[in-house]
């Protein structure tokens, strides 16, 4: 600890007057001092707390299971069901009184089931089958990553968007500040997770159609309703990041670095994306590790209402939903639980990082 | 003041404006015969949908946005046909069950993570500190349809203490207070559900202000004139924690009449985000419409409030 403190000092003397002192080459001050970049110090200040180390742990975790799981564990795919005869015992007994004595029947019926469902945690599953059949470790996996892809495009996307839009009202202001913050208003009025059902009955409804064209064809296939929701919902959550990017950006407008810019007559798309966004980079990273979380968990919150990744295939949110069932939900604890831990971890891991990012980034943190 | 008032007032109606336009574009959308199938559908099954609702609904359709925007100014939001009442009665109806469960989940919120919070602030570090972490990631991450089911897998299925879905029991006739008791029971593990994970958000909060106020000027001056520990926190840092506190019940307007789809949807609590869902599953639009127009106008109205009780509460802020 006392060792920690003295190095945090040099790194403090060293940032504040670098050159001079490493160039007297009477003293070897470079011995006892460590030039550290930027970024190496926001590593260093990363992965010196425990919750950010422990997030990219779970993370790593997270994707090895998702992404190589299968490739290991390929005895089972994803919509294939085991079809290994179950033999089912049932016994009854049956008591009656005849004549004054107890007679007592002990009746076995032999049921045998052509899918093996709602299996036990054993060798062959490791963490059993569902109603259908389907192993649940191996779901587990295809499911993660459907609900990882999806996370991260739709969070690409938003970004994309809440950039070029914040950036645009940020840099002009005036009018067109004007105009783009107030269709954020509205955007941010729109409650989100309701508008998503009337998007989501507009899409059954293109599915219903008798003589669809080809996008409404498209659209309404229940396999591909995910990705639209996810889109749709991307179109509504930008603005939080272009508020973020247009708040800063007029901040970094007025500095003088950006008068020496305009100066030198650069183009505005390069005093935009090459002057100002990076300086946005480090809020952005923060806000885009976040929202990876929250949207994990509005995909499974979809997925769980039916309204996201269909039967045969597997996601999170579906997988839970099979404990709607209160006989899966109170003695197969197996089927539902390990997705809704997979959730978590998911959930937690991104938060942990972004924590750890965002006391890493914050400049005004000198340790 | 009342120019700024007047301001926002007519920035929430374009914004509202902005909203239902929206809204009627994605409805316009929808092909028409989806509509009809439902309809048609419903009466083969055995309800019977009379051919005046039918009409009215149909009619929708062919309305222009103008014609539209003329009915929901006067809170016509049109038939439901699975209900088989006017939308605006439906969500008069099932307003109800939601509002209890989340203005009884609201105030539980507040009675524990205000204490928790100020003590987490006060004894920075120390273990309540890390209970309040702890609480606070719970409620980032877990997911409400998970938790629900746990909390039914534990206390309804497993150990038998409370009813798991539903509101009442049909085959139950007690009155008075056995009545009150019995409709209290089904509601229990919604609001837990609701309370537990809405917690940490509110308890952060309550911290991170009260770390603000703690590390502030006057604080200092206050300690050092000799005044106790307990009249420095409760009666000089906690006055002004308050502010934002109090704001923030202004936002949580929207979230008290919107009911919780998810949550109502795990334990089939007959409230209005139950009854948006059933209304989608079905493709009743008219129960769907007018569900998102009344969010909006909650959240406009939550925003405005807000900002209106920022500035009552925290005299040194000026509208303009």
């Amino acid at each position: 600890m006392k060792k920690d403190n003295v190095e945090n000092n040099q790194v403090d003397k060293v940032s504040e007057i670098p050159e001079v002192e490493t160039q007297d080459t009477e003293t070897p001050l470079d011995r006892n001092v460590r030039l550290m970049s930027p970024t190496r110090m926001v590593v260093r200040r990363f992965f010196r707390s425990k919750l950010s180390v422990i997030g990219i742990i779970m993370l790593a975790a997270l994707f090895l299971f998702c992404f190589l799981g299968p490739v290991v564990y390929d005895e089972w795919g994803e919509i294939e069901v085991d079809e290994s005869p179950m033999v089912e015992y049932t016994s009854k007994t049956i008591e009656y009184e005849k004549n004054g004595k107890t007679h007592i029947i002990y009746q076995i019926t032999e049921k045998t089931e052509k899918e093996n469902a709602l299996a036990p945690m054993s060798s062959v599953h490791p963490l059993g089958t569902d109603e259908t059949g389907y192993d649940v470790l191996a779901r587990l996996m295809y499911g993660g990553r459907i609900s990882l892809i999806i996370g991260f495009i739709s969070v690409f996307i938003i970004t994309v968007l809440g950039v070029i839009m914040g950036g645009i009202a940020g840099y002009f202001g005036g009018v067109i500040d004007n105009v783009i913050m107030r269709i954020c208003d509205i955007l941010m009025c729109i409650p989100g997770f309701p508008i998503m059902l009337v998007f989501g009955t507009v899409l059954t409804a293109f599915g219903e159609m008798e003589s669809p064209n080809a996008l409404q064809e498209i659209m309404g296939d229940p396999q591909y309703r995910i990705y639209f929701l996810m889109a749709f919902l991307t179109l509504f959550s930008w603005p939080g990041t272009a508020r973020l990017v247009r708040g800063q950006i007029l901040s970094l407008r007025e500095q003088e670095y950006m008068v020496a810019a305009e100066a030198m007559g650069y183009s505005t798309s390069r005093k935009i994306f090459k002057h100002l966004i990076p300086n946005v980079m480090p809020q952005l990273i923060v806000s885009m590790t976040l929202s990876l979380g929250s949207m994990i968990l509005y995909e499974a919150s979809l997925s769980f209402l039916n309204m996201g990744v269909q039967p045969p295939y597997a996601a999170w949110g579906t997988m839970i939903n099979a404990a709607s069932d209160l006989n899966i939900l109170s003695n197969y604890i197996n089927v539902w639980a390990p997705p809704g831990i997979c959730i978590v971890i998911a959930v937690l891991g991104f938060n942990f990082v972004g924590d750890g990012l965002r006391d890493a980034l914050d400049p005004k943190a000198r340790r | 003041m009342l120019k700024y008032i007047f301001k926002r007032l007519l920035l929430s109606v374009l914004i509202l404006l902005g909203v239902s336009l929206i809204l009627f574009v994605l409805i316009q959308n929808m092909p028409s015969s989806f509509a009809e199938n439902k309809i048609n559908e419903m009466n083969a099954g055995g309800a019977i949908v009379d051919q005046a609702t039918k009409d009215a609904i149909m009619e929708m359709y062919d309305m222009s946005y103008g014609e539209w925007l003329l009915r929901i100014v006067t809170l016509d939001f049109g038939e439901s046909f699975t209900q088989s009442m006017p939308v605006v009665d439906v969500i008069k109806r099932d307003m109800f069950v939601s509002f209890l469960v989340a203005a009884i989940a609201t105030v539980f919120e507040f009675m524990i993570a205000i204490p928790l919070g100020i003590t987490a602030a006060t004894h920075q570090y120390s273990f309540r500190d890390y209970l309040v972490t702890v609480l606070v990631m719970i409620g980032i991450s877990l997911p409400s349809f998970f938790f629900g089911q746990v909390l039914k897998g534990v206390f309804s299925t497993g150990l038998g203490w409370l009813p798991s879905s539903g509101l009442g029991d049909a085959t139950q006739s007690a009155t008075g207070i056995a009545y009150i008791l019995e409709y209290i029971k089904y509601l229990i593990l919604p609001i837990m559900t609701v309370v537990i994970l809405s917690i940490g958000g509110r308890m952060r909060m309550t911290r991170t202000n009260m770390l603000e106020v703690l590390n502030s000027d006057y604080i200092r001056t206050a300690r050092a004139k000799g005044l106790k520990e307990r009249v420095v926190v409760f009666k000089h840092a906690f006055r002004n924690t308050m502010i934002p506190l109090v704001t923030s019940l202004a936002g949580l307007l929207p979230s008290l009449f919107s009911g919780a789809i998810i949550t109502e949807q795990v334990f089939d609590l007959p409230g209005i985000g139950n009854t948006a869902y059933d209304a989608m599953i079905v493709g009743d639009v008219p129960v769907i419409m007018g569900y998102n127009m009344f969010l909006a106008l909650l959240s406009i109205i939550g925003v405005l409030l807000a900002d209106l009780m920022y500035a009552v509460v925290d005299p040194r802020v000026k509208l303009q």
